[in-house]
């Protein structure tokens, strides 16, 4: 069953057109034209897996993750019609630089081959795999939870559709429908035949992908993020910053988790924080390391609570409205926790000393360093880098928002006008 | 039988899975028996099973049923190591 997967994944692979040919921008958009025709499909076979789920008693919050609405929808197309924008500067032919005198280089984009998604329960993610990766050439493997399989099999009849529509090979997506973790593992160890595995979801599996596998892995290492506050920041705008970084989304990968303020302003940025949180009736626990001091003689209506911060909390995601306090003597004490405990996701730096930014985001190595503003900056398209599959923590070959322009590698085109290789070498010193 | 020795072994697994699925940066023995599977410290859900699954059964060497979690009601690191315990007895 694995090599059959494999076999016809690959096979189209091979079929597809070059990366830029104007069918992947028809599939863009016959990908939109179908989601939106299947919908009632689509949520119908959401509503069955969200009871089935139900009944085997997930809680409310993760049945949230598993149910879709029109708003997700919407959101989806607009995804579509986002990279189909982007396609044609990802794919654009390279000018070329002169080599000497004798000719030209260039590269050119091509797929990265076959990619194997592996996720648990956002069924948006399916819809994700299937565009991004496959708008610029490659193929997909697509594994989702079996808590989203009815899900699945509705979307991968919308994707198999507009492929066709799209005149591109059907087996450039194909969505898995074996919850068995066997096959799992089988693909896994065919390194042979799977080019990029790109783990989404807890981090016992995105672990679990990259000691398992020899496959490259394309993953988040996941977000325990700092801000950094130098006693020149002001203050007020450090609060705001922290609140930003953290309450919109407390569980997204680019949110902060901990303050390390330098100890002479630790207990006016706790001030501050609590003073903004009032303002706009912000709910947040703060947790405060015994050097930060409490907060005292504030009455009436709270939205805040002062917690204790335990060793535990070092390093750690919340998932939660809550962020740390940690007191620190200067950047060198908060450069040490950063790099004890930080996942290499997200760092900030709040001062106005210019020399104290310029020394951090030299010395702080993250996928992305921001500078007096709020964590949340760190995504693709925020930043202008383009729609985004995930935000990766690796070293090699993409690190930070992954958009079209990382699921391509290229070729080196030389145009070498009849050039010979010995007499360059001969005329070398 | 589970030995005691396959005992101990479930149980350092179990903790350390617990602890990566809750990203955490503590030992396995920094977590007792009886910690909360969803509270102060841990803080795992079921959507997290799948990876919890196949780290167990590579790091034990035993296969586990697809619907292990499925109708158990389990609270603790405790009860979670007596359900893989009995899952692996079965798979020997």
């Amino acid at each position: 069953m694995t090599d059959a997967l494999l076999t016809s994944a690959r096979a189209a692979l091979a079929a597809a057109p070059p990366t830029g040919d104007p069918a992947y921008a028809r599939y863009c958009r016959e990908l939109a034209e179908r989601l939106a025709d299947h919908w009632p499909a689509v949520l119908k076979a959401n509503a069955q897996d969200v009871t089935l789920a139900g009944e085997r008693g997930l809680s409310p919050v993760l049945l949230d993750r598993l149910r879709l609405t029109d708003a997700h929808l919407g959101r989806l197309q607009q995804l579509t019609r986002a990279a189909l924008s982007e396609l044609a500067e990802v794919t654009a032919p390279d000018a070329g630089v002169p080599v000497g005198d004798w000719g030209v280089r260039l590269r050119t984009p091509k797929p990265l081959g076959v990619v194997f998604m592996v996720y648990e329960a956002r069924p948006t993610v399916t819809v994700e795999g299937a565009l991004l990766p496959v708008a610029v050439g490659n193929a997909v493997l697509l594994r989702g939870g079996k808590e989203i399989a009815r899900t699945n099999g509705a979307l991968s009849v919308v994707a198999r559709e507009a492929l066709e529509a799209a005149g591109l090979p059907a087996h450039l997506v194909t969505v898995l429908d074996d919850p068995d973790r066997t096959q799992l593992r089988a693909l896994l160890k065919r390194p042979d035949a799977v080019d990029v595995l790109i783990p989404r979801g807890s981090p016992s599996l995105i672990d679990y992908c990259r000691s398992a596998s020899s496959i490259p892995v394309i993953a988040s290492g996941g977000g325990v993020n700092h801000l950094y506050v130098h006693r020149s920041a002001d203050l007020d705008l450090a609060a705001e910053v922290a609140l930003d970084s953290k309450l919109p989304e407390p569980t997204a990968c680019n949110t902060a988790e901990m303050l390390l303020v330098d100890a002479e302003v630790a207990g006016d940025l706790v001030s501050a924080i609590l003073r903004a949180a009032e303002r706009d009736d912000r709910q947040v626990a703060v947790r405060l390391d015994p050097r930060v001091p409490r907060p005292g003689g504030r009455t009436g209506h709270r939205p805040w609570r002062i917690e204790d911060l335990h060793e535990h909390d070092l390093g750690r995601e919340f998932l939660d409205a809550t962020i740390g306090v940690r007191a620190v003597d200067g950047l060198d004490e908060a450069l040490a926790h950063i790099r004890r405990y930080g996942s290499g996701h997200t760092e900030g730096v709040l001062a106005r000393d210019a020399g104290v930014s310029a020394e951090f985001t030299r010395r702080a190595d993250a996928a992305a360093i921001v500078v007096n503003g709020s964590l949340r900056l760190h995504d693709g398209p925020t930043l202008g880098l383009g729609s985004e599959i995930s935000i990766s923590t690796g070293r090699m070959h993409v690190r930070g928002p992954v958009t079209l322009g990382s699921l391509v590698t290229h070729s080196w085109v030389v145009e070498a006008r009849g050039t010979l290789r010995s007499p360059l070498t001969a005329s070398r010193p | 039988m589970i030995t005691q020795l396959d005992r101990a072994a479930v149980t350092e697994s179990v903790k350390r899975v617990v602890i990566a699925e809750s990203r955490l940066s503590l030992r396995p023995a920094d977590i007792e028996d009886h910690e909360p599977l969803n509270g102060e410290i841990l803080r795992v859900n079921s959507l997290g099973f799948v990876g919890m699954l196949v780290r167990l059964e590579d790091e034990l060497d035993i296969v586990l049923p697809d619907d292990l979690f499925v109708g158990r009601s389990f609270h603790t690191v405790h009860d979670l190591i007596e359900i893989v315990l009995s899952a692996a007895q079965a798979s020997r």
